[in-house]
């Protein structure tokens, strides 16, 4: 029950992307700066990053859901980058250039699961 | 609305119980791989939050011992707080010694100072009774030790000024020593041998426990510098001699340190072309020091452990793709009599993070057996502290779900008719 939906080229381009900043991001959990900023704040960012991982693996597979979650990590990971003053306009800038392509070919999603 | 409400909650519990029965299962079923692939799990937690938990502790203790010396205090010495290979020890050398006589043009002519006391180290033998200990530092400080020195003092009192200027053979000791010499008695009153002089002990210092920089009073003795004269000579260089300076409060050691420049600089008749012959330390000095040198062992031991996560990683989703191969049959059956998609994704997302969570915990666990073990044996404190127990846990379950999570889903994807025809 594959999703029988080409996968456009750069979709495939956006997720090997996505994929390496997870990679980075992954490590950047446990590493001491992200650690320095509270207790909790690794476990929100390890939240986000799981769920930014998942949102790719639904776009790569064409799933409407992997747009919708991806928009929302995109959305709470920025909130939370506010409050800690941690805001990056390079990482604003990749999110919106990766949702860009997703919603252009939303349509052409899958609904289900 | 409250019983769809009730119905979709009952829903979800029936959904993670179900799930997490299926994981539990599957895994004792298999504990031999189970156990060999949670071991690359326990290693990466295990390293990355010992390294954590040590240089936590590191930290702790010296930001105790730094605080111990006093942080808004000055002191002036010959040498810097330097270290490196660039260390210009010849040049610092040639420098005069700092003596007794600049603490008296300190104290009357410094504004920002609140307190100063001029301070020298030696070593001694300490005797009471049968008792013996070789080696024990004996702190010579002025009357004003107790206004720039962060102490407690647990039994007893501290010089008063008539036993500080007269030079009497008075003396506070540390509470290994109080110990150590007075296991059954009150220190208090009883006199010791320091260096063969009789001295009356009139006050133990609190507990402080093992310092990084070494300068735990726990095994030093306090005598009036009147008194320590008649012990050693307290122009020796070698005792490093120094001026404790307290800052007046309201102002920065800078303000102090600015003032102090042009004080020593006049009492040492420096012409304005000329190099400052003498070093005005602070307790920041070291901190610095050391917060890089953390730093650096943190980025190290975050990259070690970071790479025996991944591995351990790819280890769960390498047993997860062998599951699902394995099941396929079952996830054929299941889906059949109506399982849905999201029931089979959480069952295998759930055994992953399962798999995962079993290995941090032991990591976890071992890293907190070490920590009762070594914090008895080594006599420094180490604590698993809460943040680290929370990455611990926040680092299993992200592998967890990041290594389960495309095996799940490709198992929650496979065509029922064909995964039942499957072997």
């Amino acid at each position: 029950m594959q999703s029988t939906v080409k996968r456009p080229k750069i979709l495939k381009i956006v997720c090997i992307l996505g994929f390496f900043s997870i990679v980075f991001s992954f490590l950047a959990v446990f590493s001491p700066s992200v650690k320095r900023m509270g207790d909790w704040y690794p476990a929100l960012f390890g939240l986000i990053v799981a769920a930014s991982f998942i949102s790719y693996i639904g776009v790569w597979h064409m799933k409407r859901w992997g747009v919708q979650l991806f928009i929302v990590t995109f959305f709470v990971k920025e909130i939370l980058a506010v409050s800690v003053s941690d805001f990056s306009i390079a990482g604003i800038l990749f999110s919106v250039l990766c949702i860009f392509p997703m919603l252009l070919f939303y349509n052409r999603m899958d609904l289900n699961l | 609305m409250h019983g769809i409400k009730n119905k979709i909650l009952k829903i979800v519990f029936n959904l993670i119980g179900e799930s997490i029965s299926f994981a539990v299962n599957s895994l004792v079923a298999n504990k031999l791989r189970t156990i060999l692939s949670l071991l690359g799990i326990t290693i990466g937690i295990f390293a990355i939050i010992i390294v954590f938990t040590v240089l936590d502790s590191l930290e702790l203790n010296l930001r105790k011992s730094v605080e111990s010396l006093g942080d808004n205090v000055v002191f002036v010495q010959k040498e810097p707080w330097q270290f490196g290979p660039d260390y210009p020890w010849w040049k610092y050398e040639k420098r005069p010694s700092i003596d007794f006589p600049v603490l008296d043009k300190i104290i009357k002519n410094c504004n920002s100072a609140s307190a100063a006391a001029f301070v020298i180290f030696s070593s001694v033998t300490v005797k009471h009774g049968s008792s013996s200990i070789e080696n024990v530092t004996v702190v010579c400080g002025s009357q004003q030790y107790d206004k720039v020195k962060n102490f407690e003092i647990a039994e007893g009192r501290y010089f008063n000024d008539i036993e500080s200027s007269s030079g009497r053979p008075v003396a506070i000791i540390g509470d290994v020593l109080a110990s150590t010499l007075f296991p059954f008695e009150n220190p208090v009153g009883q006199t010791i041998k320091v260096n063969g002089a009789k001295v009356v002990v009139v006050g133990v210092f609190k507990k402080e426990g093992e310092s990084i920089l070494g300068n735990s009073s726990d095994t030093q003795v306090l005598v009036p510098i009147n008194y320590a004269r008649t012990l050693v000579d307290i122009h020796d260089e070698n005792l490093n001699p120094q001026i404790m300076v307290r800052a007046k409060p309201g102002l920065t050691n800078d303000d102090l340190i600015s003032e102090l420049t042009g004080l020593m600089r006049s009492i040492h008749k420096l012409k304005p072309r000329n190099e400052d012959d003498f070093a005005l330390n602070q307790t920041s000095l070291i901190s610095t020091q050391f917060d890089s040198l953390f730093g650096v062992i943190g980025i190290v031991g975050w990259v070690i452990g970071g790479f025996s996560i991944l591995v351990g990683g790819f280890g769960i989703a390498n047993i997860m793709f062998v599951s699902v191969k394995e099941r396929t049959n079952i996830i054929g059956i299941q889906k059949s009599l109506g399982a849905k998609n999201y029931f089979i994704l959480s069952q295998f997302l759930f055994e992953a993070v399962f798999l995962s969570l079993i290995g941090g915990v032991i990591g976890l666990l071992i890293v907190y057996l070490i920590t009762l073990v070594a914090g008895d044996s080594i006599g420094m404190e180490i604590v698993l502290s809460k943040s680290n127990v929370i990455l611990g846990f926040t680092i299993s379950i992200l592998i967890g779900v990041v290594s389960g999570f495309v095996p799940a889903y490709g198992a929650s994807q496979l065509d029922p008719v064909e995964a039942i025809r499957s072997n």
